[in-house]
């Protein structure tokens, strides 16, 4: 049974790489979409996770970074000193911003972080210097990459023309990347406003964070205050909750296509054969047994599919960000495994038409046809 | 029969009836063609949606200059911190041939509701002044700091009422109005007064942004040159060229997915007429070859693979369109957040794209055809 399954969809060479290019391409469409915010998730929290910090005080009821805004009164910087088991806090300034460079806009999200500060200074340099300098700021490689900039350029941030004095590397995702500047350049830009956006704090050995962050909360009022892995955890879910719907979207038009890809494919390939199977059903053997044909067609061709979509998608992982380092793409298991079982559902989905047809095939009817 | 004259009627028979030798075949050809132009239409609408409302309070405030603070090029870094210096409201409006101002206080916040995180940007406005909702859906613009207006679409997500508290930041606001057209992909608009915002922000009197309505007798580009040589610390610009910068920042995004998954769709379409034809032509493999050994030339071949191409594209073409406005009706209604706007230059697109699969699909069934050796047929 399987080698006939096998031998009715091998038959005709081209209709098979026609057929499983299709499906793969269905299917890539659906992981491809996936592989994206699971990409720009990975990027998502590269800052919270290497400032420094094991705790972060933000304004009451701000959760989250990304698409957020946080205004501290600058005395809660010293409020946060004072409660037990907290080493260092440092007050950092964020906004959203676009970097604007050789006449091209990138948003970026702009950290203004003290100078020696021993929490919040930016990660993974490739080039340059560590810490910006007065007038100067660090930026993401990938924007030197598209607007062809190099250190000692300048760009404008926060409306400022800066020096670039570093690059970092893979602070980027298809939304922005992470810049940092001086603190006081940062609330200069700012018009002398005296408000913060976060406190980051470094707990004291044998501290846990939890327990401080708590400390931290029942002492200083108007704040909201999450450990380094809640507030990343958090970001995460911002990102989940608002691309859910629009994948699920996506996965029902990638499915649905393949659907019908897979489907035309099983169902060419057994009226194709429509003459064997009618003699098959005149030497006496079963319709169950020709269904099972057809449902290993189409799960053979399902399987060939996603692994043509599999490789599609993990081409173009390594494709894109050769041309765009803020385009990460990442294949996850899970959303392998979840594409995975929905064509595992396309097969017998697909195969119930052809087998429908097998159903009603009479044997004497057919070899007279020819 | 003259098989010169197949050229001009029976090609286009002959191809129909190939096509529809097998009525289920068939069906399921101009599905999978549907199916990949429906996506790549939608994915065009999706992206119109997107930029319209990217554009939405802009297009929908008064004013045909926009006053925002130095180095800032869109209202898309808006509510980030970046504020105009103090009295720039106040130069702006004391400048001849302004008619009327709107200063806003913008602020982004990501409340949760129900588990689930809403991006929303805080628009503080002065009643008084304009710059609210445009199209109140129920309801009325907030009268006092602690009164709301929600766009409606996310109001209904979590069943907040007029009446309800909506807590955000904190602060525990009273639901005062509902708006139409305020949300998007991105999050939605919320409305309040100014002056909350201020406390928000811990910045009183900043403004973000002032929209500058231009006397009828000033020509808007003359006013924005005036402000900007009595501003020299804002950046002034039309308000249509802030709507166009929107648009680009948020196309450098987009159009990164938007153009690998219309490119993969088209592929897939391409290679779903390709399966069709070539199945159809390999199973009337032998009176192709009859054709041949009677005379038929080359180029009548190619019409019969040609013909059944644009016709099962033709037509999956159209499903496409109508399953694209379909999909978006059923997204629109189920999840109003993605607003789908489907153009007459995204169909003529769509068009274009399946006249091109057509041919592309084509390509092989008709080299096979030309090439068939008619002896050969006959002895198979």
């Amino acid at each position: 049974m399987f080698r006939l399954a096998i031998k009715n969809l091998t038959q005709n060479k081209t209709r098979l790489i026609v057929s499983v290019g299709g499906l793969g391409l269905a299917l890539t469409l659906v992981l491809f979409f996936g592989a994206i915010f699971d990409g720009a998730m990975s990027r998502l929290t590269v800052y919270i996770d290497n400032a420094g910090a094991d705790v972060w005080v933000s304004q009451d009821g701000v959760r989250t970074m990304h698409m957020s805004a946080s205004f501290l009164p600058a005395s809660v910087t010293d409020e946060v000193e004072r409660v037990p088991g907290v080493k260092e806090a440092v007050p950092v300034l964020y906004a959203t911003d676009m970097i604007q460079a050789n006449g091209k806009e990138y948003i970026s999200y702009v950290f203004g972080v003290p100078d020696n500060a021993p929490l919040g200074r930016p990660g993974g340099i490739v080039e340059g210097a560590a810490m910006p300098g007065p007038g100067e700021v660090i930026i993401d490689h990938s924007i030197a990459a598209s607007a062809g900039l190099k250190v000692g350029d300048e760009v404008a941030v926060l409306g400022q023309q800066m020096k670039i004095a570093g690059f970092t590397s893979d602070t980027s995702s298809l939304v922005s990347s992470v810049s940092v500047v001086r603190f006081e350049d940062f609330a200069k830009a700012r018009g002398g406003n005296q408000a913060i956006s976060f406190v980051l704090v470094k707990v004291s050995p044998g501290e846990s964070p939890a327990v401080v962050a708590s400390r931290i909360s029942d002492s200083v009022s108007g704040v909201t205050v999450q450990t380094r892995q809640q507030f990343a955890s958090q970001e995460r879910k911002l990102v989940k909750d608002m691309s859910a719907d629009i994948i699920n979207i996506m996965n029902i038009a990638g499915f649905l296509t393949g659907l019908a890809v897979v489907a035309l494919t099983v169902y060419i390939a057994t009226i194709a054969r429509r003459k064997e199977y009618g003699v098959l059903k005149a030497m006496g053997v079963r319709n169950r047994l020709l269904y099972l044909v057809v449902l290993t067609q189409a799960l053979l061709s399902v399987a060939l599919g996603l692994a043509a979509g599999v490789a599609i998608t993990l081409l173009l992982s390594g494709l894109i960000p050769r041309f765009n380092e803020s385009m990460v793409l990442t294949l996850s298991f899970g959303s392998l495994l979840r594409v995975a079982v929905v064509s595992v559902f396309i097969a017998g989905l697909a195969a119930l038409l052809p087998a429908r047809q097998l159903a009603g095939l009479e044997p004497v009817a057919i070899i007279r046809r020819g | 029969m003259s098989l010169v004259g197949l050229s001009a009627g029976p090609a286009p028979r002959l191809a129909l009836q190939n096509l529809l030798q097998d009525k289920l075949r068939l069906v399921l050809s101009v599905v999978g063609i549907a199916l990949a132009v429906m996506l790549i239409l939608f994915l065009l609408g999706l992206r119109a949606g997107v930029f319209e409302r990217a554009k939405a309070y802009l297009a929908n405030t008064p004013g045909s200059v926009a006053v925002l603070p130095q180095g800032v090029k869109s209202s898309l870094a808006a509510g980030s911190g970046e504020y105009l210096a103090a009295g720039t409201a106040e130069t702006i409006a004391r400048t001849p041939g302004v008619a009327r101002t709107i200063p806003v206080l913008e602020a982004r916040a990501m409340p949760e509701f129900h588990g689930k995180k809403e991006s929303v940007l805080l628009i503080g406005y002065d009643p008084a002044l304009g710059g609210g909702a445009w199209d109140l859906a129920e309801g009325r613009e907030p009268a006092a700091d602690n009164e709301i207006v929600l766009d409606r679409v996310l109001a209904d997500r979590h069943n907040f009422a007029v009446g309800d508290t909506f807590e955000i930041s904190g602060l525990a606001l009273k639901v005062v109005g509902l708006s139409n057209g305020t949300s998007s992909l991105s999050g939605s608009y919320v409305f309040v007064r100014k002056s909350l915002v201020e406390k928000l922000v811990l910045s009183p009197g900043a403004v973000s942004a002032v929209l500058v309505t231009a006397s009828p007798v000033t020509a808007p580009e003359d006013l924005a040159t005036a402000l900007r040589q009595s501003l020299p610390g804002a950046n002034v610009l039309l308000k249509s060229q802030v709507m166009a910068n929107d648009q680009e920042i948020m196309a450098g995004i987009i159009d990164q997915i938007i153009v690998l998954m219309v490119g993969a769709a088209f592929i897939v379409g391409a290679l779903v007429v390709g399966l069709v034809l070539y199945t159809a032509t390999i199973e009337r493999r032998s009176e192709y070859g009859i054709l041949k050994a009677i005379g038929a030339r080359g180029g009548v071949l190619y019409r019969v693979t040609i013909s059944q191409a644009f016709a099962a594209a033709g037509l999956g073409v159209l499903t496409g369109i109508g399953f694209a406005y379909l999909m978006g009706w059923l997204v629109e209604t189920f999840k109003p957040q993605f607003p789908v706007s489907i153009e007459p230059s995204a169909i003529a697109i769509t068009v274009g794209a399946g006249l091109l699969m057509a041919m592309l699909g084509a390509l092989v069934p008709a080299r096979t055809v030309v090439s068939l050796a008619p002896a050969e047929v006959f002895r198979r």
